[in-house]
């Protein structure tokens, strides 16, 4: 595994002036995404930003309830070309992964447990680095089953 | 024995001759101590490990400057060039300004506007010397903090004024006799210019760029380093100069056969470092040296990938820098040529090449021949007197 795990990307504090652009076009495309997949402004949707290098990955920790549907959904700036979304197990197993669809992907999910799950990032193609990026995790109502 | 004594007076006198021609009857004076290889006098272990301890200081006090200059930042969010900060002293409000104003034209003229990573110039005014019980700090030396030692998105600057700047920064002497100040704003951008006109290095490039401490990133402009006037070619480059040679000789192998033209040396020594697969360390602090155009593997190394960015391209050279393959291939893949010969023409274009290996003087050389003739003749009318019995 050649990327790095980045703990200084998960979150914007000192963000300069400079990067606020990149950072505004993230946020714009995440509100985008979320709106595209739950019309009805969906409460408690959890949101994450920041930026990576080429190959790089970050990783963090949600809680998801059992028998919720979720959408997990991931965007990148305009300078990227592939982002990979990974949901993982507390301890570190894959449950579903997202590599094929380039700068948007998304994962539909809907938990037997609650538990922390994980949600890894992966900055797949950046053409100047660093690039934006931003997860949104989208409930999306209870599992009629 | 007595046929024998014309051939021994020949041999002698032609020995005569030819160390006549070739050795200095006086014997070669010395060109003086060089300044490019000469060596100062060595210390006692006590002195020399006292100024290594204090070299180590001075490094680890710049880096520990640069984070708590990061720490302390308050980036202006109107503003898309460089913030600018004064340390040492606090010059006059329209000096600022004047700065600001020279530091945008500077960044207009680069081709940079919005960048992802932006650039914070720290300008060390000249203040007196430290007190007695601790090294001086480095008042002297160019040091940049790279983005990713702090955050992402920040790369500083440091540019130590020295007595000439400081004077005209906080007005003290006349400003119709200070030239050059936008180039020495431009030069003092350093990497930090390749870091927000092409982002953060990919893992290969960065390491290689970080192994030979930037020596071909330093300069992004085209003109050169203060217009040419001062740049590592009009220093170390001209043959006008008396010090050319010196210069030559103080060079590595590969920049030598680079500088006479020679692709596989042109190779190497833009290469140097690119197979090293070296971490890159957090912070990572660039220390330029004091006479940074004296350890260069490439002359004028300086603009080097300046130049080749703006043969190739923003988009190659961005394919270049952010590149997973060796550093070889990513850079011929970008110039669409071997490296070695790319960089051949383009040393050519600086210097004309110098010629390598034993080269008489001509007098020397017309002595010799003659000799030899003489000697042929000799021989030859020797062998047609010569009668067997």
């Amino acid at each position: 595994m050649k990327a790095v795990v980045v703990l200084v990307a998960t979150s914007i504090v000192t963000t300069p002036a400079v990067a606020q652009r990149w950072q505004r076009q993230v946020e714009e495309r995440a509100q985008r995404a979320v709106q595209a997949i739950e019309p009805a402004k969906p409460l408690n949707v959890v949101k994450r930003s920041g930026m990576l290098n080429l190959n790089e990955s970050v990783s963090f920790e949600t809680t998801l309830r059992q028998g919720q549907r979720y959408a997990i959904v991931a965007v990148c700036d305009d300078d990227c070309s592939r982002l990979e979304l990974t949901l993982l197990t507390p301890s570190r197993s894959e449950i579903a992964k997202e590599a094929n669809s380039e700068s948007l992907p998304t994962l539909h999910f809907t938990p037997s447990t609650t538990m922390s799950y994980g949600i890894r990032v992966v900055m797949g193609g950046c053409r100047w680095n660093p690039c934006w990026y931003a997860v949104a995790v989208v409930p999306l109502g209870e599992n009629p089953l | 024995m007595a046929p024998v004594k014309p051939w021994v007076a020949v041999g002698l006198t032609a020995c005569f001759v030819l160390a006549l021609a070739y050795l200095p009857p006086r014997g070669a004076k010395s060109s003086g101590k060089s300044i490019f290889v000469g060596q100062s006098p060595q210390g006692t272990p006590a002195r020399q490990h006292a100024q290594a301890l204090a070299e180590e200081w001075r490094n680890a006090d710049a880096a520990l400057r640069l984070l708590e200059d990061r720490q302390g930042m308050k980036e202006d969010a109107f503003r898309i060039s460089p913030t600018i900060i004064f340390r040492g002293a606090t010059p006059p409000p329209n000096a600022v300004r004047n700065v600001e104003t020279v530091m945008d034209s500077v960044w207009r003229g680069l081709g940079l506007g919005e960048t992802k990573v932006g650039v914070t110039l720290v300008i060390e005014l000249q203040r007196p010397s430290g007190s007695a019980d601790s090294p001086t700090p480095l008042q002297d030396r160019v040091a940049y903090l790279t983005p990713d030692s702090t955050d992402r998105t920040t790369c500083i600057a440091s540019l130590p004024a020295g007595p000439y700047w400081t004077s005209f920064l906080l007005g003290k002497r006349d400003t119709r006799y200070f030239g050059g100040f936008a180039q020495w704003l431009q030069a003092g951008l350093g990497p930090c210019a390749f870091y927000a006109a092409y982002g953060t290095p990919g893992r290969r490039a960065g390491s290689w760029l970080a192994a030979r401490n930037w020596d071909l990133g330093l300069y992004l402009g085209a003109p050169g380093i203060a217009g040419e006037r001062s740049s590592s070619l009009a220093l170390m480059g001209d043959p006008r100069f008396s010090w050319f040679w010196d210069a030559v000789y103080s060079f590595p192998p590969a920049t030598v056969a680079c500088l006479a033209g020679r692709r596989s040396g042109c190779r190497a020594a833009v290469l140097a470092g690119a197979a090293d697969e070296g971490t890159i360390p957090v912070p990572n602090v660039i220390l330029v040296e004091r006479r940074w155009w004296r350890v260069q593997l490439l002359l004028p190394g300086e603009r080097y990938l300046g130049d080749v960015a703006r043969t190739v391209g923003r988009n190659r050279f961005l394919d270049f820098w952010t590149s997973e393959q060796p550093v070889d291939t990513a850079l011929a893949a970008a110039l669409k040529r071997p490296v070695g010969e790319w960089t051949a023409d383009w040393e050519r274009g600086f210097v004309r090449p110098i010629r390598l290996g034993p080269t008489p003087p001509l007098g020397a050389a017309a002595i010799a021949l003659a000799i030899a003739v003489l000697v042929l003749i000799v021989v030859a009318g020797a062998a047609s007197r010569r009668e067997v019995r």
